[in-house]
């Protein structure tokens, strides 16, 4: 893989939009309306897939632990940087594999990825906690990984259709 | 360009409901691990601050209403009664530990991330009534 300047430019403004997302994602916390703890919508995603698809596994990856860091230093929150990379790598690795598997569509993809971010955070949370007591909540954060990652496929594939054609990386 | 395809699959796919049917089941299996043992006898509450118990109350011996306060960083009242266990007030950000309301379950774990504290309701199974061979 050759790095260009227009791809690195390109990581940069994703990275940029990542952020973006989180931080309007935080200003409308989904919990207010749903009384369950720690969901969210998870729009940042939405780049992530995007990513993946049009620049690749190594770019993707990139740009999402760039979002992690940078996150967790705007929000003053060490263990914050924690749930945030264990998730979003776990997430990543499943849709590094998924997205290879003739048949998946991006629904499918996105699906996998949010159950597996939620999979990523219980395990920070037991690592943090030292026991198995949160592992009852994930049951829960799986059922709602199928709306936010349905959610997420679905403005995904609206992306990918209007973006039909236009290549950044050639 | 990048190996793999760069434009995904828009539409819905058959072998998409596998992945859905896959969570499902995990969340199944998960919930029956963690709460289908029923153990509905001798409920003991138990808080954990920081990796450290604190409060260890055993329910049914309750005669009133038993407050625990956590003071570090944040500040969390738990408060525990003969039916169940709830954080009441909690000054940290998030307050998803007051939001998650009573436990009453053996399994059951109301967790306070800032703070690090752990509310987890423990159970025995009821003891046998006979004894055979």
């Amino acid at each position: 893989m050759k790095l260009t300047t227009k791809k690195l430019a390109l990581c940069a403004v994703l990275t940029a939009l990542a952020l973006g997302l989180s931080t309007l994602e935080s200003l409308f916390p989904v919990s207010v309306l749903v009384p369950l703890p720690g969901i969210k919508l998870g729009l940042a995603n939405i780049v992530t897939v995007f990513a993946l698809y049009r620049l690749g596994d190594i770019p993707a990856l990139a740009i999402l632990i760039a979002r992690c860091l940078l996150g967790a230093m705007f929000a003053g929150n060490a263990s914050a940087l924690l749930f945030s990379l264990m998730g979003g790598v776990l997430a990543m690795l499943t849709m590094i594999v998924l997205r290879r598997v003739r048949g998946l569509s991006v629904y499918g993809v996105s699906i996998a990825g949010a159950a597996a971010h939620n999979i990523g955070q219980i395990c920070a949370a037991m690592v943090v906690l030292g026991g198995t007591a949160v592992l009852g909540y994930l049951p829960v954060l799986l059922g709602v990984s199928l709306i936010t990652g349905t959610l997420t496929g679905f403005v995904a594939s609206l992306l990918f259709r209007a973006m039909r054609g236009i290549y950044f990386t050639q | 360009m990048t190996s793999g395809r760069s434009q995904p699959d828009l539409k819905p796919r058959p072998m998409d409901a596998l992945v859905v049917l896959f969570v499902v089941l995990s969340a199944a299996i998960i919930a029956v691990l963690v709460y289908g043992k029923r153990e509905s006898e001798n409920l003991t509450a138990t808080v954990k601050h920081r990796g450290e118990t604190v409060a260890q109350v055993v329910l049914d011996t309750l005669q009133e209403e038993k407050t625990v306060t956590i003071d570090g960083k944040y500040h969390l009242t738990v408060t525990v009664t003969r039916d169940g266990v709830s954080v009441t007030e909690s000054d940290c950000p998030g307050q998803d530990c007051v939001h998650t309301g009573r436990i009453t379950k053996a399994g059951q774990s109301i967790v306070c991330l800032p703070e690090q504290v752990i509310v987890t309701m423990e159970g025995s199974s009821p003891s046998p009534d006979v004894i055979l061979g």
